[in-house]
């Protein structure tokens, strides 16, 4: 793992707005796109990926740390959005990595753009509409009934009678706003996007935790099934949170498939 | 002093597990509860209240907008104000409002609503709010954009309403090549608009901005008291003074011949509606991005929670108005001095579980005997704080 304190960076995109961003390590570069949760921060997973690569983990617009970019509100100018971020980096191409929302916009690009993409690593991707198997609806999910979704063994809760943090709820909203601009309708989908799928050509992992509550695991199959020559892995005793769960089995998966695709 | 008498159109037959059984009674309450032939019953009682209350002399009968919910059954209030325009003839009819963000199609409303100006001649009021937060998930509406497809879809309305000339409308929510509102209402220049607000600053400025009607929905009385001032404030940067009568509070009211009489009948009906039909969790209210974040912030600096409490604390709260004609009056009087005046009542008078007999009753009190006591109340102008 690397214990270095990855870079804290913020990037202008053409006056539209300042992307925040996490990088650290060294060698290949890997743009690691986050899940729902998770922006803003710098998790052990991270930490670990980063001990063999360059890895880049930027905030989405309206979430951690970026700033709101109101003009984009689909996934369409996510994949915009994120050609913008590669070209400020000066990056023709890199690997990209996503967890769930991360992971359909790292479809998305790979399907746009596949000559920027060097491999593609999907854990527990959402974007596909496959209506037999639809995700849960986290956003109408009490709060308290979240890490039971999310978990396989979800933390202790906190004390129900801790007062609230007013900046922690406001900076939750605000994350689960630029998700919803996003993600509300079509849900968590963009019902183009699987007969796209064929237009991958980097080596593709597609990777699932073996108790996904909140992407049911046919997902992840029928992402396996669509890209052209992806490969299938299943991390075990794992819920959707999947790399905040399991950091080291999802850095060992995700390591080991770079390094072979690096080879 | 105005006086309406609005209409929520409850379904009050739960099932007695409900509040074991359920944690909403709106979105994802089963409709396999719902029984049609009690459905047929209600509409003709409920009419039925609303046609009395302009035979008795209340200004206004209003009705609103409910999708998917037990808590009102009007999805279309349109419907409702289309069969009062034909079986009333003195009081406004006001709709209260219709939900135009979370229309598909917003000309629509305005096409409506000028065929309801003509049918009744002239006497709708044409509120607008944006669905509550379930309505959202309901019709699978992005709540991101609640705040700007409503603006969006209101500007239309009006424009629709007040132009003379065909024009095309292409906007960031709808386009429209041809806009040419046939029919025109008779109003000019158009109905008038009420906003009923619940703590949105966004929506107190709104209103001033067009010197619209400002409706509160039910919460504590220092909570409304915080809208009202936000309302007047946001005038007085404006440089004016808001009329009382754009100032419009809504509350549930019991009326019987005593107090005591009143209390008995009231408590379960009011019960019914805090802890029952307006059981719906935060996260259905406030979906995300309902509510900006200056919104939210005072919302949970103002400690507004849920609408469940004890029958005690709603009364205590001035969140339901109960008693002999008597007490009602100086009641509401003592909250018209709290609130820092007003010149509109929109009072709730089928509260929850109430039976129509006792809704006739309180009504024929209140017209009788409260309205004439409070009349002059609210007619000069509130100063600005």
């Amino acid at each position: 793992m690397s214990t270095d304190a990855p870079a804290e960076d913020y990037l202008d995109l053409s006056g539209s707005g300042r992307v925040h961003l996490f990088r650290a390590g060294a060698g290949e570069p890997v743009l690691f796109l986050h899940a729902a949760g998770g922006a803003g921060t710098w998790p052990e997973f991270h930490a670990r990926l980063a001990a063999g690569f360059d890895v880049i983990a930027p905030d989405h617009p309206g979430f951690g740390k970026s700033d709101d970019f109101p003009e984009a509100d689909d996934i369409t100018d996510l994949v915009y959005h994120y050609l913008d971020v590669l070209d400020a980096l000066g990056l023709e191409s890199v690997h990209v990595a996503g967890g769930s929302f991360g992971g359909w916009i790292a479809a998305e690009l790979a399907v746009h753009s596949p000559h920027r993409v060097r491999s593609l690593t999907l854990l527990s991707a959402a974007g596909l509409r496959l209506p037999e198997y639809p995700p849960a609806d986290l956003f109408a999910t009490p709060p308290e009934k979240i890490p039971a979704l999310l978990f396989r063994n979800p933390p202790p809760a906190p004390s129900p009678d801790a007062e609230p943090d007013i900046d922690a709820v406001l900076a939750a909203y605000r994350d689960s706003t630029a998700l919803a601009r996003f993600c509300w309708k079509p849900f968590m989908a963009n019902p183009k996007l699987e007969r796209r799928l064929r237009r991958i050509t980097a080596p593709a992992l597609v990777v699932a935790p073996d108790d996904d509550r909140v992407i049911p695991a046919q997902h992840a199959k029928r992402y396996a099934e669509r890209i052209p020559g992806a490969r299938y892995a299943e991390v075990s005793d794992c819920g959707h949170a999947m790399y905040f769960e399991k950091p080291a089995e999802f850095a060992d998966v995700v390591s080991t498939f770079l390094n072979e695709v690096n080879r | 002093m105005k006086f309406s008498f609005f209409h929520l159109m409850p379904y009050p037959y739960l099932p007695d597990d409900f509040d074991t059984a359920y944690d909403s009674a709106s979105l994802t309450y089963p409709n396999r509860n719902f029984d049609p032939e009690q459905g047929v019953q209600l509409y003709q009682r409920y009419l039925d209240e609303l046609e009395y209350a302009d035979v008795l002399g209340f200004d206004g009968i209003a009705v609103n907008e409910h999708h998917q919910s037990t808590y009102g059954l009007m999805p279309s209030p349109n419907l409702m104000a289309a069969s009062l325009a034909r079986r009333t003839s003195r009081a406004r009819i006001m709709v209260l409002g219709n939900a135009i963000g979370i229309r598909g199609n917003p000309l629509r409303v305005a096409e409506e609503i000028a065929m309801l100006d003509l049918m009744s001649g002239g006497r709708v009021d044409s509120g607008f709010v944006r669905g509550i937060g379930w309505e959202y998930f309901g019709h699978s509406i992005n709540p991101t954009k609640s705040r700007a497809r409503f603006n969006e879809a209101h500007d239309l309305i009006i424009k629709a309403w007040t132009s003379d000339e065909m024009f095309s409308w292409y906007g960031d929510n709808y386009e429209y090549r041809y806009v040419n509102l046939w029919p025109r209402p008779v109003q000019r220049p158009h109905p008038p608009v009420y906003i009923p607000g619940s703590g949105s600053t966004e929506t107190m400025q709104f209103c001033a901005e067009h010197r619209y009607a400002y409706m509160s929905v039910y919460a504590p009385t220092k909570i409304v008291r915080r809208w009202f001032d936000g309302y007047r404030s946001a005038a007085a940067d404006l440089g004016y003074t808001p009329d009382p009568e754009k100032i419009a509070f809504s509350v549930p009211i019991y009326v019987a011949d005593t107090d005591q009489r009143a209390h008995e009948e009231a408590k379960p009906a009011v019960e019914w509606l805090y802890n029952k039909g307006l059981k719906q969790p935060r996260q259905l209210v406030q979906p995300p991005g309902y509510v900006s974040p200056g919104s939210l912030r005072g919302m949970l600096a103002s400690g507004l929670r849920g609408f469940a409490a004890p029958y005690e604390d709603i009364i205590a709260n001035g969140q339901a108005v109960v008693g002999s004609p008597a007490s009602v009056a100086e009641r509401l009087g003592e909250l018209h001095e709290q609130l820092g005046g007003f010149g509109q009542i929109i009072g709730l008078f089928c509260i929850g579980t109430a039976t129509h007999a006792q809704v006739m009753h309180s009504s024929e009190l209140f017209a009788g005997e409260v309205m004439p006591a409070l009349r002059s109340l609210g007619v000069s102008a509130a100063p600005a704080p």
